[in-house]
């Protein structure tokens, strides 16, 4: 029971963090993709703005970590 | 690293201006400045003479007729046809344009004719072909003609009363059949007596009705004759049509190569009549202010000294503080570096204070990349592939993408054997053993963590060092204490967790924490007066870019398990071919997303995390005026 609710914690602590990432991404990819149409040479600074907030699903993979390690 | 610029001047007589102008050209060594963004230079911009102006008309004409004959051939090529080598002049270039253009013309012409042609064919033949059906019986006697009108679908009332007025107009002799020829159009064909035909076309002229009428040369055939006819001549149409494109394909084969040629000879001549107005003049003398590599600057006065002679002056100018943001930068790196080049210029060409990070990229990109992969198979899969898409693809983002995957996959195979993986978990099965650690084993999760971590710190402390050695250099005494203040706290902060890990004896504990105090002060200090606020927070987002680096460890799990389940697989599944074609996609699968995920994610670890430290980045790419160039595909 306590090693499933570990489990779940874990679960979704990076499912959750995962799914906020993929939200940002999604906006800022997308009229990243337009101005990058537009604009090429802005092609570093898209990708900087569309990895920003991957650091919260590597903070999510950091405390899903931690809770499955004790 | 960024070459050396000098700021040049060049003073000439007038008669000497197209000369100079001309050898600037082909050397291809300066930048030349705009003479009306210097508001300390008080000289006129050079007007061009009627005859120059005339001279640049034309030649805009000769391009503007190669383009439209670029864009009509470009169609008949899968590639960029080979260039072949042309000396003309732009008055043969024009003559030879005008006489490809005339040829053009008249196969377009008879082309456009043609496809007009087929056009009203197939609709008479669709016509033809609805109608043949209904003509009535009475059609076929002598002494009866037959008219045809198109009615709108909406136009029942004003056909009932054109039906009735015929009946009427022909003393009740007239049959007839509607069809529906279109989506909204009816066609009425009527058999009447010969002698009520011409009244009857009046009324219809009159009374404003589409006729049906089929080309003269089909009015005196049957139905049946006349598609027959129509289907003989859309053959021969489009015989000749094809053999007009074969035709036309061998003038584009013919042709196509020069033009590419001619164009760039008629757009060096435009860029040359185009600089003249960056230059200065005065009655007899123009001015020439530019930016030079500085070891070009000998060449370039030995050069124009010896095509010119000693009537041009050439001097080398102190570069004002005011124009120290505008100095273009130049990049000059060894052959290896430069697939890196265009990724640190992806984030911004350095500024001519920074220090150019394509050489630190070239370190640390192909590492990340390694430690994430981290597989002796994948990474040897990688080099392959990379090496035969490097001999592919030469040039380009893509290019240099593909040569730093290349580089990247040769880290992934030392990483692999640190790891002791191949095809994931199957490295043991051939004798591989783990050096460094076991990515699957779940007791090495900790120090592959530590191991991103660590990775993060020491990439940071030395974009850090950079950034304090640029503070240093150009005297910035705010930048000084931000990347100062964000070091020794940094340095603070792993005593600290040094002292909790055991690894540095407890009483050391206090430098920990009076380092990581004085670093966030001198953080706090670096941000004015909301410094008491900012220093904080920003070392917070500094340890923030740290953890950033467990992706490297994330990602190398990530693919390390995904190899496990494919070897899995082959297990799992009862029949051992079916497991092994599964294992096998699951793999390609896992090695392409190995060649994507990595590069980005590596990339982002140098714009984000990296270059904030020390790297600020500039606009001004050194553009020297210089010959534009013939790419062959080929080449």
């Amino acid at each position: 029971m306590e090693q499933g609710i570990i489990a779940l914690a874990a679960a979704l602590a990076i499912g959750l963090t995962a799914l906020a990432t993929g939200m940002a991404q999604r906006a800022i990819g997308s009229a990243g993709v337009g101005a990058v149409a537009e604009k090429p040479e802005l092609l570093g600074s898209i990708i900087i703005l569309v990895a920003i907030p991957e650091t919260m699903v590597i903070l999510g993979f950091a405390v899903a970590a931690i809770i499955l390690m004790g | 690293m960024i070459r050396k610029m000098a700021r040049i001047e060049i003073i000439g007589l007038k008669k000497d201006l197209q000369d100079t102008i001309h050898q600037l050209h082909n050397l291809g060594i300066m930048q030349i400045e705009d003479i009306r963004s210097l508001s300390n230079i008080l000289l006129q911009p050079i007007n061009l003479t009627y005859d120059m102006t005339q001279k640049r008309e034309k030649i805009e004409l000769i391009n503007a007729k190669i383009n439209g004959l670029e864009d009509l051939f470009k169609k008949y090529f899968a590639v960029v046809p080979e260039n072949l080598e042309d000396n003309s002049k732009t008055d043969e270039i024009g003559e030879k344009v005008d006489q490809v253009t005339t040829i053009v013309q008249q196969f377009t012409q008879n082309r456009t004719s043609l496809q007009e042609d087929l056009v009203l064919l197939s609709k008479y033949q669709e016509i033809l072909k609805l109608m043949a059906p209904l003509f009535p019986e009475s059609a076929r006697k002598p002494g009866n003609a037959t008219i045809g009108a198109l009615l709108h679908t909406t136009q029942t009332h004003s056909m009932n009363m054109l039906i009735n007025q015929l009946h009427s107009m022909t003393q009740g002799k007239f049959e007839m059949a509607v069809v529906k020829v279109a989506e909204s159009t009816n066609a009425l064909i009527g058999v009447l007596p010969r002698e009520f035909i011409v009244s009857v076309e009046d009324y219809l002229k009159k009374e404003k009705i589409t006729q049906l009428v089929l080309p003269e040369e089909y009015t005196l055939l049957s139905a049946s004759e006349a598609q027959d006819r129509i289907e003989k001549k859309i053959e021969n149409d489009h015989k000749e049509l094809d053999a007009l494109e074969d035709q036309f394909h061998e003038l584009a084969s013919t042709w196509g190569p020069f033009l590419h040629n001619w164009q760039i000879t008629c757009l060096n001549f435009l860029d040359e009549y185009e600089i003249y107005s960056r230059i200065g003049e005065t009655e007899f003398t123009f001015t020439v202010y530019g930016w030079i590599p500085n070891d070009e600057f000998q060449n370039l006065k030995d050069q124009l000294r010896e095509s010119i002679g000693n009537d041009l002056v050439v001097n080398q100018l102190e570069i004002p503080k005011e124009l120290n943001k505008k100095i273009p930068v130049a990049l000059d790196n060894p052959k290896s570096i430069r697939p890196f080049e265009n990724l640190t210029k992806m984030r911004a060409i350095p500024a001519y204070s920074d220090i150019d990070p394509s050489t630190l990229i070239a370190v640390f990109m192909p590492i990340f990349f390694g430690m994430m992969v981290g597989d002796v198979a994948y990474g040897v899969i990688l080099f392959l592939l990379t090496l035969f898409l490097s001999k592919k693809i030469k040039t380009g983002i893509f290019g240099d993408l593909v040569r730093t995957i290349m580089v990247g996959s040769i880290w992934s195979i030392i990483f692999g054997f640190l790891f002791g993986e191949f095809l994931g978990t199957l490295g043991s099965s051939i004798g591989l053993k783990p050096i460094l650690l076991d990515r699957t084993d779940s007791g090495s999760a900790l120090t592959l963590l530590y191991m991103a971590i660590g990775v993060g710190v020491v990439h940071i402390l030395f974009g850090l060092i950079l950034g304090i050695g640029n503070a240093i250099k150009h005297k910035n005494k705010n930048h000084l204490f931000e990347k100062g203040g964000m070091f020794i706290g940094l340095i603070g902060l792993l005593v600290m967790v040094g002292t909790i890990l055991k690894i540095l004896p407890a009483g050391v504990n206090i430098v920990g924490y009076c380092f990581l105090g004085m670093g966030i002060i001198l953080l706090g200090i670096s941000y004015g007066k909301t410094g008491v606020i900012l220093g904080p927070i920003e070392f917070i987002g500094l340890l923030g870019n740290i953890l950033s680096y467990l992706r490297i460890a994330a990602l190398g799990l990530a693919s390390v398990f995904l190899a496990k389940v494919a070897n899995d697989m082959v297990g799992m599944i009862g029949n051992v071919f079916v497991g092994i074609l599964v294992a096998v996609l699951i793999h390609s699968l896992n090695i392409i997303m190995a060649a994507f995920s990595p590069t980005i994610q590596s990339l982002r670890l140098q714009y984000v995390e990296f270059f904030r430290r020390f790297y600020e980045g500039g606009k001004n790419e050194f553009s020297p005026f210089k010959k534009r160039i013939l790419v062959n595909s080929k080449g």
